[in-house]
């Protein structure tokens, strides 16, 4: 059976006759509780006697619990990149982190305020339509070298916050002053570089120049910003003259093609022609080992031959004539023309005969005999001219 | 009863806070503050935290103690040979006698800027003017931002400013002179491709004249060696033969004939006409030509 039973007869539970005031409270009883703990509070003294006690201590309680929240509202929490930096009446009293839960007094004696020192930012300088470069506009990457020339650079700049109560309070608007800085220190740096050396080798020189340049500025402005990193992303000719730039790079890329081309030619050459000296040098020294040679078999075979000859002269002499008519004869065409007959017009058809004499050089005019009669050298195949008498014809195989 | 005395509680405490609002002032660390009695500065240089002042009478009146920006508006600045560029700058300032800036200009950073402005543009034109194109470019940034930085730091501080710094960001020429200027690139541009060009062909036409070079005199100098290596054969031909066949010169001839005759008429195609009453055929026709002899 339940305490609260509604219309139950003789009301018997642990709050005795309590029990009807403690009922569903109404909004009416909620105010005139309020109005009476704060008549109580300020001492007056003629609402219900009974209640003062309970109004006083309810005062206290909620006085506690409004100072009690208060003094929570105090606490904040500082992330490891962070610090917090904390004004008293707006004077900078401390800076707490990195990390962790910390207390200040609250508002209005103290406040604090967050700032990442940890996170690297970056800001691109030059680009193209890049809000952040302000007044500069949409060309602000040209800038004018030394020698005049206009040359467009990107830039991106890398920082971090240095020193947290100088980023906050020493400069008003930290990052755009980097920004107008970094626009004048590059030119500065820019403004004393060749074109050429900035384009080539001078990339990295112009963008260290640009930072340590950078640094110094924002460090005479005590704005708390260190710059990590000044990177040159692009270095480049106007668009204008792109085209002329790249035929120079052509140009190069030419000229030492140029180089190559020659290089490779003589590398070519040259050992040839080593190679072609060497052969010459080799036939020559073949040439005088085998005419040397040869000069000694002749040499000796005549020597020989002469030893024997010296013996009989004249019999030797005889042999040594015949076997040689034999052999040429023997192993030649010929054509006999008996001259003594008296006929003194003979008519020898050489084209005839030599149908390729006109084609082949002029053979030797050789006497085999004291013959007033050219030998020519003919064509085996050569027909009998009709005119010739006794003539005979041989072929000479043998 | 206990609603009058409510009020009354309330009227208090309002009271109390406006009293205590009236009394007390913080000063950030960004801001300096400046009292003010009856339009009498009495009080100028008050550091960030709380301070008191006179409730109703004193007005206090805060200014930004950070470093503030003044961008310059670009400008068109003639040189020293009137080319004009175009110049715009940015000034880093801030207050540094804050009685003297109240008092001068009313505090009103608008009017401050303004003075600014002037000084700035007066001082970019008389440096500008002194100096050459390549000068303000190049040799004399830093130095003229320097001038004007002690130039302005001088003039604003009648105002309680001090110039921090100076700077100019950009020094350009004008669009209008752009072209030109492209066109001199452009044809520095042909020259130095034409010049890297001729260059690369001036060592290449050099590397094979100097390869051709080398293989001529390697070749001439082995042929001179061979001919030489070839004479040295001949003389030695000439000299075993001479000795050789300088026994029996007679002889010599005989023999050498011989076998120039087989060499010579060794061909089937070679065709002699021959005359039968030669002396090799004396027994052709005539057995007992040479019989007596024999008989």
């Amino acid at each position: 059976m339940a305490w609260n039973e509604p219309g139950g007869s003789g009301g018997k539970d642990p709050w005795g006759q309590r029990r009807k005031e403690q009922g569903p409270p109404d909004l009416d009883q909620i105010l005139k509780n309020i109005r009476n703990k704060l008549t109580g509070l300020f001492g007056g003294k003629r609402g219900g006697a009974n209640n003062e006690s309970v109004n006083r201590y309810g005062m206290w309680l909620i006085i506690g619990v409004a100072l009690v929240l208060w003094l929570l509202s105090g606490f904040y929490i500082v992330q490891q990149s962070e610090r917090g930096v904390v004004l008293r009446f707006g004077k900078k009293s401390e800076i707490t982190g990195p990390g962790g839960l910390h207390w200040h007094w609250p508002f209005p004696i103290e406040h604090v305020e967050k700032v990442n020192v940890e996170q690297v930012s970056t800001l691109w300088i030059g680009r193209r339509n890049d809000k952040s470069v302000g007044a500069a506009g949409a060309d602000s990457g040209y800038m004018l070298t030394e020698d005049e020339n206009i040359i467009v650079i990107e830039f991106s700049v890398q920082y971090k916050v240095k020193d947290p109560g100088d980023y906050l309070f020493n400069v008003r608007d930290p990052v755009s002053t980097i920004v107008q800085a970094t626009e004048s220190a590059v030119r500065e740096v820019v403004g004393k570089s060749q074109l050429d050396f900035i384009m080539t080798e001078g990339q990295f020189e112009v963008a260290d120049k640009t930072r340590v340049l950078l640094q110094q500025i924002l460090d005479r402005y005590k704005c708390g910003i260190q710059i990590t990193q000044v990177q040159m992303q692009k270095a480049s000719p106007p668009d204008d003259v792109k085209a002329a730039f790249e035929d120079a790079i052509k140009a190069r890329e030419d000229g030492d093609r140029y180089i190559q081309d020659a290089k490779a030619y003589e590398n070519d050459i040259i050992p040839r022609a080593r190679g072609g000296a060497a052969r010459l040098i080799q036939e020559a020294q073949g040439y005088k080992a085998s005419v040397t040679a040869r000069a000694e078999g002749d040499a000796r075979r005549f020597t020989s031959i002469e030893k024997e000859y010296a013996k009989a002269p004249g019999v030797t002499r005889e042999r040594m004539y015949l076997e040689t008519m034999e052999q040429v004869l023997s192993s030649t065409s010929k054509i006999f023309v008996d001259l003594k007959g008296g006929n003194n017009v003979l008519y020898l058809p050489l084209e005839k005969l030599v149908p390729r004499a006109s084609a082949s050089d002029a053979g030797p005019v050789n006497t085999l005999q004291p013959l007033p009669e050219p030998m020519e050298r003919s064509a085996p195949a050569a027909a009998n001219s009709e005119r010739a008498r006794d003539s005979s014809r041989e072929r000479g195989t043998r | 009863m206990t609603q009058t005395k409510l009020l009354a509680v309330i009227g208090l405490v309002v009271l109390g806070i406006i009293i205590v609002n009236g009394t007390v002032y913080s000063v950030d660390e960004r801001e300096r503050a400046v009292v003010v009695r009856f339009g009498q500065v009495i009080r100028y240089d008050d550091k960030p935290g709380l301070h008191f002042k006179q409730p109703f009478l004193d007005a206090v009146h805060f200014f930004p103690a950070q470093i503030l920006t003044l961008e310059v508006e670009p400008q068109q600045i003639p040189t020293i040979e009137k080319k004009y560029v175009v110049v715009d700058s940015y000034v880093k300032w801030r207050i540094a006698d804050v009685l003297k800036y109240f008092v001068a200009l009313g505090g009103d950073e608008l009017k401050a800027r303004d003075r600014l402005s002037q000084v700035i543009n007066s001082g970019l034109r008389g440096e500008f003017g002194k100096r050459t194109m390549h000068d303000v470019i190049a040799g004399d940034r830093a130095k003229i931002m320097e001038v004007l930085s002690v130039n302005a730091d001088k003039a604003a501080s009648e105002y309680g400013i001090e110039v921090v710094d100076v700077r100019i960001q950009r020094v350009e020429l004008p669009p209008q002179v752009r072209g030109s200027v492209y066109e001199r690139m452009k044809s520095e541009r042909g020259r130095i491709a034409k010049e890297l060009r001729a260059k690369g062909a001036e060592q290449a036409e050099k590397i094979r004249a100097n390869a051709e070079r080398q293989r001529d005199i390697l070749l001439a100098e082995a042929y001179r060696d061979a001919q030489r290596i070839r004479g040295e054969g001949d003389a030695r031909v000439t000299g075993i033969t001479g000795r050789a066949f300088g026994v029996n010169p007679e002889f010599y001839a005989l023999y050498r004939s011989l076998s120039a005759y087989r060499e010579s008429f060794k061909n089937k195609d070679d065709m002699l006409v021959v005359d039968p009453s030669a002396d090799f055929f004396k027994y052709f026709k005539n057995p007992r030509r040479g019989a007596p002899s024999g008989q």
